[in-house]
């Protein structure tokens, strides 16, 4: 039976809180079970109360612009394809006062303890297999149990750093553990955006409402990955599976935010039983790697033969106690869900205690008794794989839930049961406690889930005092994933005292010390370099399509000799039909985000949603614009856009390499299109117009006008467009800003004699500066291009391989 | 029974790799009372920048090679002198089906050797319900543990008909069963299925057949390259026992072991990744001579 609350009119927290009906036999965070409102969220609710609908309707956009203007998403996976989405905010914080957390945290200490002696037996000696505390088969038909690590002792000593616990608060109002996730925890840096967007939004409130910090965690946990270093000095790496994982904007985000260096499988390679990391300025020793990469993709000489993600011979490296893995590969074995069956029983065994926090009931198949029982008692059981370490909920392709399956099957329970034995499960059917959240601008409670982040710190585990809650869609559980449609929330645990206030700098007592330009990896240089040659060869592409609308808007013709050639030389460009809105243009900008996707973490959120303006643009554009002054106009404001992105980029980014490899990119891109164009527009057989039209696509009318005091003549244009060193737009000119570029990047040495590259950039360059208009004809100009991609070929080699 | 076995293994790259790494199991192992090594040796050319002796999970000896430095080749040849024994008649005290199960729960262990590795679904070898289905038809007469892995062998021995060019190494088993055909790699694959699909432990062994035939027998099949067969686990008393699928017969005299593992996943004679775009080719060849012949031919 629901109980309602009568609304009073003079009281705005009983009016804020009409309609709010909570369940009698489910738990509220908010409201206890005598419907009385828990102290803990009080200061939160009369500052609630206190706001008009206008003012929290505000108060929500600017969480939420907040949100976007970080570039905060998720991927959300459909039939076909995935999409990123705007992140998920749900604008009611998760209160949870900092005595109850206290008592929480021992238990979890205690689990976070209890889990590494577990993964240490089971890559050990197997204790608890021998003693008949644990069946064989939840070890050798676990996945996760990596054979090729057994006998293997990290060289920190430890195998778990870095736990996350999803919890649960059951109808006693006492915390659950549904699931332990030890493999590699995501969430932490979506609870700080959370946390980041949710004190925005109550940006008074939150100063004073003695909310525990989060930075001091962070912190923490990065000395602590510093110390594991062992006395070196190289970077701490995370590893991401890359862009096209759901979480990579975390990785990318917690990267920039921890000072990290953001690394793909790719990067890495083995030497000697040492890891190391292609830089742009050699391979460079890592040791100590954050791993964001499920383990089973990690080294594809030794584990998963099929994978792309990983870096053969990286186990070798790890059996030599050179690297040390956070956590250490194969540690994700005890997040099937059959461990939870046991962890009571092993908890006595290895700890000689009971356990202080439980978990979910949960019965392995594989016995007789248990199976027996399951099928029993499977009215009131989710019922799903035995191995799975996604949390029961969370449904796989086939589970019975209270004794019906979740799809159309040909055999009962009880066979299905029976058959599966030891590939199933049964766990207590879960119902999740209650917690606010704003449905159509009113409070409605929804079912709510709680993940919990440890570190291991030099003093032991450190829970992060906040966590990241999953709220229901619904008032059913089943929906709390972010792919079902659920919601994330901050949590706050609150203090009755003033909390210290934290931020990650504040305990930096190191004297700084500058990034050295070598620690670029080489493939972030590589899409940096092509980010720069894409977003250039668009440009160009929109000035040569400009120029060819304009003429088409006064001649009303496209068979006049110019633009017949014009057509031809943008087929060259990959424009098949001048007269439309051409695909190569979304090509060129999809190549171009997806360069910068995967450097996400080395540039700016506003760069990329610049960019990202530019895709959703063009695409806008291409059913609608018409040939002549309507594309020639489209092209203008791709121009306006372009520049934007391009000042963003020149003008904001510090000149670390990747800049650089950007900016050479760029300029080799110009100086490829301006040979090839002049090439095409200053050929001797060009018809009449032609060179007004190479000097409007290089930009350069109004230099031309005051540099030369005669109309454009071939000799001209050849000498503003490609040999004069003043014109930013000239082909010499890109050659002198990329040797300029190159004396800052690493193997460069006075000393020594010339490398290929910058032998190769001599070579062209002098030879382009010895040039006269006239010697320059189309036959040199030609083979100008066909030198520069020769350049690209040798930067590439160089600094990228 | 002593054998000069000599394997070697090309492979080249149309496009020269930038570097490599390569995991080999290609030395006859030492099985205690059965198979012992008396010399071997593994040359690799062109030299590897970095090389690894290690055991892995299941006992088997493996060399890890790196390269770093651009190459379009890469040959294996490994020459070894092996002694193996001949076995006795096998006893057959291997439980039944039922029991089988008992022995394997009161089984406690997960070391290497522990027969609970064999029991479910490997990286080559998934259960399916097609393979168990037809091991099934074998359980009717209550056949002892022993009896059902030789029954399974022998009729996947007459419905599979060896054909070389039918399967890749990378066929699947399923596909390999549905159509009856395949090679030693397949053979296996298909009855380890089978077993595990009746909970009998299976798992796959690696390694050379004699190549001369002995007087007034056919030459068996699969001499002329690396060999594959089956290994099961028969009872806590039997132990584990060979049986060869492709050739219809337990594992003898002539059967000299190089790796064992759950599926080819965990034996392939060379495993690797480089850093290549081109395709590849490989070109292999065995001789497994007895010592004997080799005096006398001198």
């Amino acid at each position: 039976m629901a109980v309602k609350v009568e609304p009073a009119r003079q009281d705005p927290i009983a009016q804020l809180l009409a309609g709010y009906r909570t369940s009698d036999t489910i738990p509220d965070e908010l409201l206890g079970s005598d419907r009385a409102i828990r102290p803990v969220w009080r200061a939160y609710l009369e500052a609630l109360a206190a706001m008009q609908p206008q003012e929290l309707a505000e108060r929500i956009a600017r969480g939420d612009q907040y949100l976007r203007d970080a570039g905060v998403f998720y991927r959300q996976y459909g039939r076909d394809q995935a999409i990123e989405r705007d992140w998920p905010l749900s604008h009611v914080p998760v209160l949870i006062d900092e005595r109850e957390w206290t008592a929480l945290e021992a238990g979890l200490v205690q689990r976070a303890d209890l889990l590494e002696l577990l993964v240490a037996d089971l890559y050990g000696e197997n204790r608890l297999v021998r003693d008949g505390h644990l069946p064989p088969a939840i070890v050798a038909g676990n996945q996760e149990w990596l054979r090729p690590l057994v006998g293997v002792v990290p060289r920190s000593g430890h195998f778990l750093h870095y736990l996350a616990f999803d919890l649960g608060r059951g109808p006693d109002g006492e915390w659950w553990v549904l699931g332990d996730r030890t493999q590699a925890p995501s969430g932490a840096g979506f609870a700080l955006e959370n946390r980041i967007a949710t004190a925005r939004v109550y940006s008074d409130l939150y100063g004073r409402a003695n909310v525990h910090r989060l930075a001091g965690f962070f912190r923490t946990f990065r000395d602590t990955l510093q110390d594991l270093r062992e006395n070196d000095d190289s970077p701490i790496g995370i590893l991401t599976p890359g862009q096209h994982n759901d979480t990579y904007f975390e990785h990318a985000y917690i990267a920039r935010y921890l000072g990290l260096m953001l690394l793909e499988g790719e990067d890495l390679t083995v030497r000697d039983g040492e890891l190391m990391v292609r830089t742009i300025a050699g391979l460079k020793p890592v040791s100590v790697l954050w791993r964001r990469l499920d383990a089973a993709w990690a080294d594809p000489l030794e584990l998963n033969e099929g994978s792309r993600l990983g870096t053969p011979g990286l186990l070798g490296a790890v059996r030599a106690g050179n690297v040390t893995l956070v956590n250490a590969l194969g540690s994700g074995v005890v997040e099937a869900r059959a461990f939870l069956a046991f962890m009571p029983r092993i908890c006595r065994a290895l700890l000689g205690e009971p356990l202080k926090l439980a978990n979910v009931a949960t019965w392995w198949c594989g016995q007789s008794a248990e199976r027996d029982y399951v099928k029993a008692n499977a009215a009131r059981m989710t019922i799903g794989k035995a191995f799975s370490t996604r949390l029961l909920f969370d449904l796989d392709d086939v589970s019975a839930i209270g004794g019906a399956f979740t799809r159309e099957m040909r055999e009962t329970v009880e066979a299905w049961i029976d058959h599966g034995a030891g590939q199933l499960v049964g766990q207590e059917a879960v119902t999740l406690s209650t917690t606010p959240a704003l449905v159509d601008g009113r409070l409605a409670p929804r079912p709510m889930s709680l993940r919990v982040f440890l570190a291991r710190t030099r003093d032991g585990w450190k829970v992060m005092p906040g966590g990241f809650a999953r709220i229901g869609r619904t008032a059913a559980s089943a929906a709390l994933a972010l792919q079902e449609g659920g919601t994330a929330a901050d949590v706050w645990i609150v203090s009755d005292k003033p909390v210290p206030s934290d931020t990650m700098h504040a305990a930096n007592d190191k004297a700084f010390a500058r990034q050295q330009p070598g620690e670029l990896p080489s493939r972030a240089a590589d899409n940096l370099f092509w980010l720069g040659r894409y977003v250039e060869r668009t440009e160009n592409l929109v000035r040569v399509l400009r120029a060819y609308h304009v003429r088409l808007a006064e001649s009303s013709t496209a068979e006049t000799p110019l633009l017949k050639l014009c057509a031809a030389h943008l087929e060259g460009l990959g424009v098949t039909r001048a007269d439309e809105m051409p695909s190569a243009l979304g090509a060129t900008i999809t190549s171009a985000a997806r360069s910068a996707g995967h450097v996400r973490d080395r540039f700016s959120s506003d760069g990329w949603m610049a960019l990202a303006d530019l895709a959703k643009t063009v695409r806008a554009m291409q059913d609608t614009v018409e040939p002549g002054d309507d594309m020639s106009r489209a092209m203008s404001i791709l121009l306006r856009k372009l520049s934007g992105f391009s000042g963003l980029v020149h003008e904001n980014m510090y000149h670390f390499a990747g800049w650089r490899f950007l900016t050479i990119g760029r300029s080799l891109e110009r100086s490829l299109s301006m040979a090839n164009l002049l090439a095409v527009l200053a050929d001797e057989e060009a018809p009449d117009g032609s060179l007004d039209m190479a000097v409007e696509i290089g930009d350069s009318v109004m230099s031309h006008r005051r540099r030369y005091a005669v109309a454009t003549n071939r000799a001209t244009v050849v000498d503003l467009l490609a040999l004069d060193s003043l014109n930013p737009r000239s082909v010499v000119y890109q050659f002198g800003e990329i040797a300029g570029h190159l004396d800052y990047l690493p193997g460069q040495d006075p000393h020594q004699p010339l490398t290929p590259l910058r032998r190769a950039l001599l070579k062209l360059r002098t030879g382009l500066e010895l040039q006269l208009p006239e010697t320059l004809g189309t036959a040199e100009l030609e083979a100008l291009g066909a030198d520069i991609a020769a350049l690209s070929d040798a930067f590439s080699a160089k600094y990228m391989r | 029974m002593l054998y000069d076995i000599s394997l070697r293994m090309a492979y080249r790259y149309d496009f020269s790799a930038d570097a490599g790494r390569h995991i080999a199991r290609l030395l006859p192992a030492d099985v205690p009372g059965r198979q012992r090594l008396v010399a071997g040796s593994l040359n690799i050319v062109p030299k590897p920048d970095e090389w690894i002796n290690f055991v892995d999970f299941f006992g088997n000896a493996c060399v890890e090679v790196g390269f770093d430095r651009p190459h379009s080749k890469i040959v294996y040849t490994m020459q070894s002198r092996v002694e193996r024994r001949q076995a006795g008649d096998i006893l057959d005290i291997s439980p039944s089906l039922d029991r089988l199960a008992d022995e394997l729960f009161a089984w406690r262990d997960v070391a290497g050797s522990s027969p609970h590795h064999f029991l479910g679904a490997s990286p080559r070898v998934p259960i399916e319900q097609a393979t168990t289905d037809y091991a099934r038809a074998f359980v009717a007469d209550r056949p002892s543990v022993l009896e059902l892995v030789k029954l399974v062998g022998l009729a996947l021995h007459r419905d599979m008909r060896f054909d070389p060019k039918a399967t890749t190494v990378s066929t699947p088993m399923l596909e390999a069963f549905e159509n009856r055909h395949g090679v030693c790699q397949d053979f296996s694959h298909v009855m380890i299925a089978c077993l595990r699909g009746l909970g009998i432990p299976a798992g796959y062994v690696s390694g050379f057949l004699r190549t001369i035939p002995p007087e007034g027998k056919e030459r068996l099949e699969g001499a002329d390259a690396m060999h594959a067969w089956v290994r099961a686990w028969c009872g806590t008393e039997l132990g584990w026992i060979e049986f060869d699928p492709t050739n219809a017969m337990f594992a003898g005299e002539d059967h000299v072991v190089v790796a064992q593992g759950r599926d080819y996943f965990d034996v392939s004679p060379i495993k690797g990744t480089m850093r290549t775009s081109g395709p590849q080719s490989s070109t292999h060849a065995v001789d497994v001579v007895p010592v004997r012949e080799t005096a006398k031919a001198s």
